[in-house]
């Protein structure tokens, strides 16, 4: 579904990805996990768009996409739940989650039932149904991290990636962040997830990379990267 | 007490105006952070573009206010195609390269053009624009006011409210506050964020245009007329913030009020000093406007 080879990519003259390969088949939810500055925002950021790739491909559903303004990618499927949340603070909560289905409503991609996917976004971060007419600059950040998790959704997707939904959250919060990607993985929803947390995000993916200083170390079925020892020592310590 | 309340009156009259070419200036610093600083020539040549056809049409023996009501829609369209040049020659590629002053001295630049081709175009002298309402002026409790003045007010709030609604109500409009939160994150959601750019310029002039062809039958029309409201109007922006709906609504009031008490009462050499004064003190004191607020953001 989403195949990435030789990506390489930065800001402005500092260089972060030095040719990264992966792929996300479809249907299957894959982590990208590693320390702080290895470069796991930085890559979901060239595959959305955010930022121009320097070189490498980026095919999804078999079209190249690289290169592309964001705006081009989002409306070939690709939803982006950045790092930071990006909510947008004066506008309340549903027009978030309408905004999200922006290219349907716009004929840019199948409309579908719009107002069936906000009830299912609600029942799904029922946190949000009580907050829908609140600005989603005065909400708490585990309700904005569900509200930008919502968002993406609303594009009804090909491919959603995740950056550190976790982030800044407390564990109880966590814990119904992890369970939420686990529903959306049995529902088959195609998912790159970078985590922090790499233990509970292998134990929830189908397929692990380990990323180290912007290039792939290690990678393979998340089963197995649970049980390597290096990876272990490395990123499943007691600091997590 | 009637003069104070005379002069109450045409102050708003004159404080919508105002308010209208601010909130243009607000519609284009919402999403791209730049404003035109030819605002007033973009009023000017509403104004002019009014004239010609408002006269080709009353030549054709259309009444006066009929041929009002059909020029509108005419400068209304002149004023979106006039923002949208102005962005694509003078603001986009200072947004591109992330120049500070590229598109103040574009726009400024493109300010004179404008003039410049007006004075060519209609002349240097100050023309009439046909009043579509008798000029006899309605007189309230012993206020007079002129039946194009209550139209300045209705018109230049209709305006405001019309685009407030559209933000609010349509998925596009949506798109223009997303892209005014968060430029990468309303690219995130499929929205052409630099197209949403041109339109807001777009929409900006619009205004500007349409603030011409209300204040033009009341004074004079030229190539001239819009640089000191352009200039007044960036005042009340500040004044008001560059943030704040209401804020350029109160702040064209306060300036086109205290205008004319001051005219009135001290000198009408002094008219303008108040209302620079209080820009000055504004910017010392709450530099986001009276009622700017810092941005809501959380990380």
């Amino acid at each position: 579904m989403l195949t990435i080879e030789n990506l390489v990519a930065g800001y402005g003259k500092v260089q972060v990805l030095h040719g990264i390969s992966l792929q996300v088949p479809q249907g299957r939810l894959v982590t990208l996990i590693g320390s702080n500055g290895a470069g796991k925002t930085t890559t979901l950021r060239a595959l959305s768009g955010m930022i121009q790739p320097q070189s490498g491909t980026i095919h999804l559903g078999g079209r190249n996409i690289e290169g592309l303004p964001a705006y081009e990618i989002t409306r070939r499927g690709m939803a982006h739940s950045p790092e930071g949340r990006r909510v947008f603070p004066t506008l309340p909560v549903t027009d978030n989650l309408l905004l999200g289905a922006f290219t349907r409503f716009t004929g840019m991609r199948p409309k579908g039932d719009t107002s069936a996917d906000l009830d299912r976004m609600f029942e799904l971060f029922p946190r949000l149904r009580e907050r829908r007419t609140q600005l989603a600059g005065t909400l708490s950040g585990g309700e904005q991290q569900m509200l930008a998790m919502a968002r993406a959704l609303m594009l009804n997707p090909e491919v959603l990636l995740l950056d550190e939904p976790s982030m800044g959250l407390s564990p109880k919060l966590v814990e119904e962040v992890f369970a939420t990607v686990a529903r959306l993985k049995e529902q088959r929803m195609t998912m790159l997830l970078v985590e922090q947390f790499a233990a509970a995000a292998l134990g929830v993916a189908d397929y692990g990379y380990v990323m180290e200083n912007g290039r792939i170390s290690v990678h393979g079925p998340a089963e197995q990267l649970r049980n390597d020892s290096a990876v272990r020592d490395a990123y499943l310590g007691v600091a997590h | 007490m009637n003069i104070l309340a005379q002069l109450i009156v045409s102050g708003v009259v004159v404080g919508m105006i105002y308010g209208v070419i601010a909130f243009g200036y607000q519609l284009t610093f919402a999403t791209s952070k730049t404003l035109n600083f030819g605002q007033g020539e973009a009023l000017m040549l509403g104004a002019l573009v009014g004239l010609t056809t408002i006269n080709f049409l009353i030549g054709q023996q259309i009444g006066a206010f009929a041929a009002y009501l059909l020029m509108l829609p005419v400068v209304l369209a002149f004023g979106l195609m006039q923002g949208a040049v102005v962005e694509f020659l003078g603001v986009r590629q200072a947004i591109r390269t992330k120049s500070e002053a590229g598109w103040i001295m574009a726009t400024i630049a493109l300010g004179i053009i404008f003039k410049n081709l007006a004075e060519n175009i209609w002349g240097r002298d100050a023309l009439r624009f046909p009043s579509p309402l008798p000029e006899a002026a309605l007189s309230f409790a012993g206020v007079r006011i002129q039946p194009m003045e209550i139209c300045i007010v209705l018109g230049a709030l209709a305006l405001m409210i019309a685009v407030e609604i559209f933000n609010r109500r349509s998925i596009y409009g949506k798109a223009v506050v997303a892209t005014a939160n968060d430029r990468d994150a309303a690219g995130l959601m499929g929205i052409n964020t630099r197209l949403v750019i041109t339109f807001s310029y777009a929409l900006s002039s619009m205004a500007a245009a349409f603030a011409g062809v209300l204040v033009a039958p009341v004074t004079l029309t030229g190539a001239t007329m819009g640089a000191v409201l352009g200039l007044k109007a960036f005042a009340v922006a500040i004044i008001g913030g560059l943030s704040s709906g209401v804020g350029v609504v109160v702040g064209g009031l306060i300036l086109g009020i205290t205008e004319n008490l001051t005219g009135y009462y001290i000198s009408t050499g002094y008219k303008d000093v108040p209302g620079l004064v209080l820009l000055l003190l504004v910017l010392t004191f709450k530099p986001s406007g009276l009622f700017g607020s810092a941005a809501i953001k959380k990380v």
